[in-house]
C-alpha cells in the first residue's frame, strides 16, 4: 500500500512535469514594450541572443566595453563602418558617403548623407557629430575614451580645460560636410570614426532627459537598424526593426537579448531551443562542441602576449629577454589550448593590415642557450635566479603558463615560480611594479595596426615594460602619416624588427580564436574579426 | 511588561544600528586598501582622462571627506550611483534586483521548512528505522553536496531527460520567465536549508521527546501526533529558530551561483561582481544591504525566541 502510494505520487509529478513541458515549449516572446505595447513575437520573427552582462550603458560616448559595445552597434551609426566582406577590414562609407584626406592627411573632409532620420523622424545632420564629439571630449563627460580624438587639432587642449571649443579642429563645411583638422597627419583617421565614441548624439534628448535617463527604453532615440523597445535592466534587452533606417529595414523584425553571465548556461538554453546563438565556449567542451554543425570559429585581432620589465633583474639584460623569448614553443602552447588559436612572433595579429609572419623571435633552442650564455648565464656560467611569472586568475592563463614554466626548465633550465593574482590587484601591481614576466592583452579598438603597434611607443600608458626605444616612436609616428599602404607595411616591418628582434620587451604569444554556436535557422550570422555583431543582414527561418 | 518590551526592542535597535555604522565603516575602510581602483582597466587611460572621471565620482577628495560625504549621504538615503553602472543608481539596482532574490529565497525558505522540519520530526519519531537512516542520509547529502552541483544535475534530469528520457523538455534549464523557471532554482537553493531543518529538528525533537512532561502526556492518552507537534515540537524549536535568522538574510539577498547556473536576474551576482570591479558604492550599498537584513532578521528572531520561551526576555 505505501510503495503504491509512492509511485502514484511519482506519477502524478511527471504527469505535471510533462503538462508545463507542453506549455513552456512555444518559443515565441510575450514582452511590453517601454511604450505600453503587449508584444506576441512570433519565433520566425525574432533573433535570440546572449549579451552575457548587463550592458554598463548605452550611451556610446561613454561605453567601453564590448557588452554595450553589441547593443550600441545595433542600434547606431558612426560616419564609417567597416567592410566585414574585407579581409583586412577596410572602412566603408556608412553616415558619410566619401572622404577625402589632404595636406598628406592632416586635414580630411567628410560628405554627409542628407537622406537620414532618427527614429523620431528629425533629419540627421552634421552638427549632431559635432555635438557628439564635443560631449566625448568635454571634462564634465568624464569618458574614458575622449583620448580616441585627441589627434583631433586642440582636441587634447580642449579636455585639458586649456582651450574653448571654438579652437578644436572640426568644422561644419559647405553643403553637408564636414572638415576636420587634425594635430599631425594621419591617414588611418577614418578607422577612428567606425569607433562608437565618435557617433553622432542628439543634445536636445540629453536636455530633455537628463544624462543618464536619455538611454532608457522609451527615451532613447537612434538611428541605425534597430530601435531600443525595452531594457529590462539585469534580464533582457528588446530590439526592434527601424522602419526608416537608410540602409533598407532588417529582414529580421527582433533580436532579443538576454544576459546570461555562464557559457555552459547559454549552451544548455541553446540545447532547448530558446537560445539562436551562443558566443564563448568554455574550453572543457571545446572538443564535443566542434564536431556540431552550428559550430563557427574565426581568430579575432586580439593578441595575448608576455611583457617584461627591461628595468629589473635578470630581464634587464636584452640577452635574457631574447633567450625567453626564444625558448617559449608557441607551436606547443597553441597546441594545448587546441582551440585552433594561431602562434605569433610579430606585434600585429593575424588577419589585420601589418601582420608579418616572418618577424620577431622563434623558438630556437640553440640561439636561446647563446643568448643565455652571452649574459652570463646557463651553462658555463652562473645559475639565472628564479624568476616570477605574473598573471591574472584565469583557467586559461593558469594552463599557458603552467606550460611556459616547464619549458623553460626544460630547455634552458630557468627555475619559473607561477604569480596569479585577481584581476584589479593585478591591474594594480603590473602599473605600479611591474614583474620581471607579465602576462597581458589587447584587443583592437579599430582595425588599423597603429592601434596595436602604439601601444609600445615609449608613451604610451600601455607600454607597461619600461621599454622605449625613440627610433621606434619616430616610425610609428611615420607610419601613422603615411597614406601609402605599401610604405606604411614596410615601415611597421622595420618597427616591429626594432621592437621584437633588438629590444625585446614583449613576448608575443598568440592570436585568439572566438567560438560560436548558431542554430541552424539563422542565415547570415556575423562572424568577424572585429567580433562586431550587427544584425542588420541576419535572416531567421 | 509593555514597558519591558519596549526597552528590550529599544536596545537592541540601538544595537542594530551601532552594528551597521561599525560594518558601514570598516567596508568602507576595507575598499580604500584593496589594490586596484574602479576605472583600472586592461587599456589604461590617460592620466589627465582619469583625473576627470575621479573627480566626477569625488575620488580626487582625500579619502576621510569621502567618508564624510558617504555617511552624509547615507543618512539622506543616498546611496550613490554605481561606478560601473554609468547613471544607475545603487538604489536603482537593489529595487530591480532584490525583489527577483527575494522572491527566489522566499520560496526556498518555504521550501525547506515544509520539507525539513516535518521530516526531522518524523525521523526522531522513528528513529533508527529505515525511513530515519534513508532521511538522514538524503539531508547529509543536501548539506555536503554543492548547488553548482546539485543545480547541473537536475537540469541534465528535467531539462535533458538524462537518464529518464521521459522528463525531457519538463522544466527549461534556465532563465526567470514564470513559475515553470522557478521550480530547478528554488529546489536547487531550498535542498540545502531543508537538509539542515530537517538535522538540526530531528536533534532537538530526539532531546525533547525524553522529557518528563512529553512521557506525562503520553501517559494521560494524548495521541502520539498530537505529542509530537504540539508538546514535542513548540519546545524543539528554540535551536530551529536560530538558524533561521541568518538563512533568511542568505536565502533573501541572492546566492550568486544559483543565479548565475539559472540565469536568473537577482541581485547575488553584485554581490560578487561589485567587488572585483571595485565598484565601490555599490559594494557599499550591497554589504549594508545583507547587514541590515541579517540584523533585522536576527532581530525578529529574538522576538520569537521570547514568544516562545519567555524567560529569555526576563534574562535580557
Amino acid at each position: 500500500m505505501r510503495i503504491s502510494g509512492w509511485i502514484v505520487g511519482l506519477l502524478v509529478v511527471a504527469g505535471l512535469l510533462a503538462s508545463v513541458s507542453c506549455t513552456s515549449r512555444s518559443s515565441g516572446i510575450e514582452i511590453k514594450t517601454a511604450d505600453g505595447r503587449e508584444l506576441k513575437i512570433k519565433a520566425e520573427e525574432v533573433l535570440r541572443i546572449n549579451i552575457t552582462s548587463e550592458p554598463p550603458t548605452l550611451d556610446w560616448n561613454k561605453a567601453t566595453d564590448t557588452t554595450s559595445s553589441h547593443v550600441i552597434d545595433n542600434i547606431m551609426e558612426g560616419l564609417v563602418q567597416y567592410n566585414l566582406a574585407d579581409k583586412e577590414l577596410a572602412p566603408i562609407p556608412a553616415l558619410a558617403t566619401e572622404w577625402k584626406a589632404s595636406e598628406k592627411a592632416r586635414v580630411w573632409t567628410f560628405k554627409l548623407r542628407n537622406d537620414v532620420k532618427w527614429t523620431d523622424g528629425v533629419a540627421f545632420q552634421g552638427q549632431q557629430v559635432i555635438d557628439g564629439w564635443r560631449r566625448l571630449l568635454s571634462k564634465e563627460t568624464a569618458s574614458e575614451y575622449a583620448y580616441f580624438l585627441f589627434a583631433v587639432k586642440n582636441a587634447k587642449a580642449f579636455n585639458e580645460g586649456k582651450v574653448p571649443w571654438e579652437q578644436v579642429g572640426v568644422k561644419l563645411e559647405g553643403d553637408g560636410g564636414l572638415r576636420v583638422e587634425l594635430e599631425k597627419p594621419m591617414g588611418y583617421f577614418p578607422n577612428l570614426l567606425t569607433h562608437t565614441s565618435t557617433f553622432p548624439i542628439r543634445k536636445d534628448l540629453i536636455e530633455k532627459y537628463g544624462d543618464s535617463k536619455w538611454t532608457e527604453a522609451g527615451n532613447m532615440v537612434t538611428l541605425g537598424a534597430y530601435k531600443l523597445a525595452v531594457w529590462q535592466h539585469d534580464k533582457e534587452i528588446l530590439l526592434e526593426a527601424n522602419e526608416s533606417y537608410f540602409g533598407g529595414v532588417p529582414p529580421t523584425k527582433y533580436v532579443h537579448a538576454q544576459m546570461i553571465v555562464e557559457q555552459a548556461t547559454a549552451i544548455n538554453l541553446f540545447d532547448a531551443g530558446k537560445l539562436d546563438a551562443v558566443d564563448g565556449i568554455p574550453s572543457t567542451e571545446l572538443k564535443t562542441q566542434r564536431a556540431r554543425k552550428q559550430y563557427r570559429s574565426i581568430g579575432v585581432l586580439q593578441l595575448y602576449y608576455y611583457g617584461m620589465n627591461v628595468k629589473k633583474a635578470p630581464t634587464d639584460n636584452v640577452h635574457v629577454r631574447r633567450a625567453l623569448a626564444q625558448a617559449i614553443d608557441r607551436q606547443k602552447l597553441v597546441k594545448l589550448l587546441d582551440g585552433g588559436e594561431i602562434p605569433m612572433t610579430g606585434w600585429v595579429p593575424s588577419g589585420m593590415f601589418g601582420y608579418f609572419a616572418d618577424v620577431g623571435l622563434e623558438f630556437n633552442l640553440e640561439k636561446a642557450k647563446a643568448d643565455l650564455a652571452k649574459a652570463g648565464y646557463g651553462e658555463g656560467g652562473k645559475p639565472l635566479p628564479k624568476i616570477e611569472l605574473h598573471f591574472n586568475t584565469n583557467e586559461n592563463h593558469q594552463r599557458i603558463a603552467e606550460a611556459v614554466q616547464a619549458q623553460l626548465k626544460e630547455n634552458l633550465g630557468i627555475n619559473v615560480e607561477l604569480k596569479n593574482e585577481e584581476w584589479k590587484t593585478y591591474l594594480a601591481k603590473v602599473k605600479t611594479d611591474p614583474p620581471s614576466l607579465f602576462r597581458f592583452g589587447w584587443l583592437a579598438d579599430y582595425p588599423d595596426p597603429d592601434n596595436f603597434m602604439n601601444l609600445m611607443t615609449s608613451y604610451s600608458e600601455n607600454n607597461r615594460t619600461r621599454w622605449g626605444d625613440p627610433r621606434y616612436d619616430r616610425l610609428i609616428e611615420q607610419a601613422a602619416g603615411e597614406t601609402d599602404r605599401d610604405k606604411r607595411r614596410e615601415i611597421y616591418r622595420q618597427a616591429n624588427q626594432i621592437m621584437l628582434t633588438e629590444g625585446v620587451p614583449v613576448i608575443p604569444v598568440l592570436t585568439s580564436v572566438a567560438h560560436l554556436l548558431v542554430a541552424d535557422r539563422v542565415e547570415g550570422f556575423p562572424v568577424n574579426a572585429m567580433r562586431k555583431f550587427q544584425y542588420k543582414a541576419v535572416r531567421v527561418k | 511588561m509593555k514597558s519591558g518590551w519596549l526597552v528590550f526592542l529599544f536596545k537592541r535597535v540601538l544595537e542594530a544600528i551601532t552594528t551597521l555604522f561599525v560594518i558601514a565603516t570598516l567596508t568602507f575602510l576595507l575598499l580604500r586598501i584593496l589594490p586596484g581602483g574602479p576605472f583600472d582597466s586592461e587599456k589604461a587611460l590617460p592620466e589627465e582622462i582619469k583625473a576627470s572621471i575621479e573627480a566626477r565620482y569625488g575620488l580626487d577628495k582625500p579619502v576621510s571627506q569621502q567618508y564624510v560625504d558617504y555617511l552624509t549621504g547615507l543618512v539622506q538615503g543616498d546611496w550613490g550611483e554605481s561606478y560601473k553602472y554609468l547613471g544607475r543608481s545603487v538604489t536603482d539596482i537593489i529595487l530591480e534586483t532584490l525583489p527577483v532574490s527575494a522572491e527566489l529565497g522566499i520560496y526556498s525558505l518555504l521550501l525547506a521548512l515544509v520539507i525539513g522540519i516535518p521530516l526531522g520530526v518524523i525521523a526522531a519519531a522513528k528513529h533508527n528505522s529505515f525511513f530515519d537512516t534513508a532521511a538522514m542520509l538524503v539531508a547529509i547529502s543536501g548539506v555536503a553536496l554543492p548547488s553548482f552541483v546539485v543545480g547541473p544535475i537536475l537540469v541534465m534530469f528535467f531539462s535533458f531527460g538524462i537518464p529518464f528520457a521521459f522528463l525531457h523538455g519538463s522544466l527549461p534549464p534556465a532563465l526567470w520567465d514564470g513559475w515553470e523557471y522557478m521550480i530547478l532554482p528554488v529546489l536547487t537553493l531550498g535542498i540545502r536549508p531543508a537538509a539542515i531543518y530537517a538535522r538540526m529538528t530531528r536533534g532537538t525533537v530526539l532531546e525533547a521527546i525524553k522529557q518528563d512532561y512529553v512521557r506525562t502526556a503520553r501517559a494521560k492518552g494524548v495521541s502520539e501526533r498530537v505529542v509530537l507537534f504540539r508538546h514535542v515540537l513548540r519546545n524543539s524549536l528554540i535551536p530551529v529558530l536560530t538558524i533561521t535568522g541568518p538563512l533568511v538574510a542568505g536565502l533573501l539577498s541572492g546566492s550568486f551561483i544559483i543565479e548565475v547556473i539559472f540565469a536568473i536576474p537577482g541581485i547575488g551576482k553584485h554581490l560578487v561582481s561589485s567587488v572585483s570591479n571595485r565598484d565601490y558604492p555599490l559594494v557599499l550599498g550591497l554589504t549594508l544591504l545583507y547587514s541590515s537584513l541579517l540584523v533585522i532578521s536576527n532581530l525578529i528572531v529574538d522576538i520569537f525566541y521570547s514568544i516562545v520561551d519567555p524567560r529569555i526576555r526576563m534574562e535580557k
